[in-house]
C-alpha cells in the first residue's frame, strides 16, 4: 500500500469515527436497548415448584460452606442495611439491580424485609436472563427467627429435638442464641422490631 | 447470542481462558506489525519525532469506544455485564506516575515489553523481569500499603458520569479529542521530520 493509499484510508476511518461519534450523541442509551424478557412459562414453572426461593436456615447453610458461586443482595435502604444484614450480604438497590452486573453461573440470593421487594427482584433478575436467582421467601424476618434465635417448644417430641440439632449449631455460628421456647410470643420479637420499617 | 459470550455461558472457564489465549496473541501481533516492540520507536514520542504509540493507543480508544457503544445500542452486548474496573483517584495517580517515570526510562510500557521480550530483545526481557520483581515486592509489602491502595475510591467512574453527560455525547468529546490530537500527531511528527531533513 502507497503512502498516499494508508493517507487515504486513515481520512476515511477517522470520517467514519467522526460519523459514528456525532450520531451516538442522538442515539440514546447504549443501556436503553437491553431490554429484559420475561419468559412467564418458565417464571410460573419456578413458582409452582417451589424453585424460586430458598428458606433462612437453606441459605445459612449456602453461606456457611462458603459456596464460592453465591450472592447474597439486601435491597433495603442503606440505613437498614447498615443497622443489620445477613452475613456475606451486598447492598444493592432494587432500582439499581436493572444494571448491577452478575457472573454467569453466579447463585444469587435476593431478600428484602419481608418477602415482596425480594420477591419483585427475582422477577427483574429472571427477566435479565439469569437463572439461578433466588428470594429469602420470608426475608430477613425469617432469617432472625429461624437462623439467629430458632426455638424448640419446651416439651417438643424426641424426633424435634434431634431435628433442631444443627439448626441450633448453625445458629450458633452466625452468633445466633437457640432457644427453648414455651408457647407464646417469639423472643425474636426484639430483633424484628430492631429492623422493622414503617410500610413494606 | 449477545455479548459478553462468558457472561451469558456462550462458553465457560477453559472456552474463556482458550479466548483470552487468542485475543493474547493477535493483540501482541498487532503490536509488533505496529512496531512496538522497539523501545527506539517509543521513545521517539517523547522527542516528538515519532508518535506511533499515541496513535495506536488512541485508535485503540476510539475503536473501543464506538463498538461498545454502538453494540450495546443496536442489543449484540449487555454494557451492564461488562465489568468496569473501580477508580481509586490517588493511588492511580501515583501509579501513572511510576507508570510514566519507567516508560521514559525504559523506552517501553508493559505490554510493549512483553512483545520486546518475545521477540528476544533483551531490554523487553529486562523489563519483564523487573515489572515481575516489582509484583512480588509490592506483594510482599501490601499490608502497609493497603490503606492508601484503597483510598479515595470512586467506584466505578466513567467519563459521562464525570462530565454529567450522556453516554452518547461522552463518546463524541472523546472521540473528537482522539481524532483532533491524530492530527495534531501528525502535524508534529511532520513538522519533526522536516526540521530533520533541514
Amino acid at each position: 500500500m502507497s503512502s498516499n493509499d494508508n493517507d487515504r484510508l486513515v481520512r476515511r476511518l477517522g470520517i467514519l469515527a467522526a460519523a459514528l461519534a456525532l450520531a451516538a450523541v442522538f442515539a440514546g442509551s447504549p443501556y436503553a436497548a437491553q431490554h429484559g424478557q420475561i419468559d412467564v412459562a418458565a417464571l410460573a414453572h419456578a413458582v409452582a415448584h417451589e424453585d424460586d426461593h430458598v428458606d433462612a436456615i437453606e441459605l445459612a447453610g449456602w453461606i456457611k460452606d462458603r459456596r464460592s458461586d453465591l450472592r447474597v443482595i439486601d435491597v433495603r435502604s442503606r440505613e437498614e442495611y447498615d443497622s443489620y444484614h445477613v452475613p456475606t450480604a451486598e447492598h444493592v438497590l432494587l432500582d439499581a439491580l436493572a444494571t448491577t452486573p452478575f457472573r454467569a453461573g453466579e447463585t444469587i440470593v435476593v431478600y428484602s424485609e419481608g418477602g415482596a421487594h425480594a420477591a419483585q427482584a427475582w422477577v427483574f433478575l429472571r427477566a435479565r436472563g439469569y437463572d439461578k436467582v433466588f428470594f429469602l421467601r420470608g426475608g430477613l424476618y425469617e432469617w432472625l427467627d429461624q437462623v439467629m434465635s430458632p426455638g424448640l417448644s419446651a416439651n417438643a417430641p424426641a424426633k424435634d429435638s434431634a431435628a433442631f440439632k444443627p439448626i441450633a449449631e448453625l445458629s450458633r455460628y452466625f452468633g445466633g442464641v437457640p432457644q427453648a421456647r414455651a408457647e407464646g410470643p417469639s423472643s425474636t420479637s426484639s430483633l424484628v422490631l430492631k429492623v422493622r420499617r414503617r410500610g413494606c | 447470542m449477545r455479548a459478553p459470550f462468558f457472561e451469558f455461558g456462550a462458553f465457560g472457564n477453559y472456552g474463556a481462558l482458550l479466548a483470552a489465549v487468542f485475543i493474547g496473541v493477535a493483540f501482541g501481533w498487532c503490536l509488533e506489525r505496529a512496531g512496538m516492540g522497539s523501545a527506539r520507536k517509543l521513545a521517539g514520542q517523547f522527542y516528538l519525532t515519532d508518535l506511533t504509540v499515541f496513535k495506536v493507543m488512541f485508535s485503540a480508544i476510539i475503536t473501543a469506544m464506538l463498538g461498545a457503544f454502538w453494540l450495546g445500542r443496536l442489543g449484540f452486548l449487555d454494557l451492564s455485564r461488562v465489568y468496569v474496573p473501580e477508580t481509586f483517584l490517588m493511588p492511580q495517580l501515583v501509579g501513572g506516575l511510576v507508570f510514566g517515570v519507567g516508560f521514559v526510562i525504559g523506552g517501553l510500557c508493559p505490554g510493549t515489553s512483553c512483545v520486546a521480550a518475545a521477540t528476544g530483545r533483551g531490554d523487553g526481557a529486562m523489563l519483564l523481569g523487573g515489572m515481575f520483581t516489582g509484583v512480588l515486592l509490592t506483594g510482599l509489602v501490601f499490608r502497609p500499603l493497603e490503606h492508601f491502595y484503597m483510598s479515595t475510591s470512586r467506584g466505578a467512574f466513567t467519563v459521562p458520569q464525570l462530565l454529567h453527560v450522556p453516554y452518547g455525547v461522552g463518546v463524541a468529546i472523546v472521540v473528537s479529542v482522539g481524532l483532533a490530537g491524530f492530527r495534531v500527531a501528525e502535524m508534529v511528527e511532520r513538522r519533526s521530520a522536516t526540521s530533520q531533513v533541514s
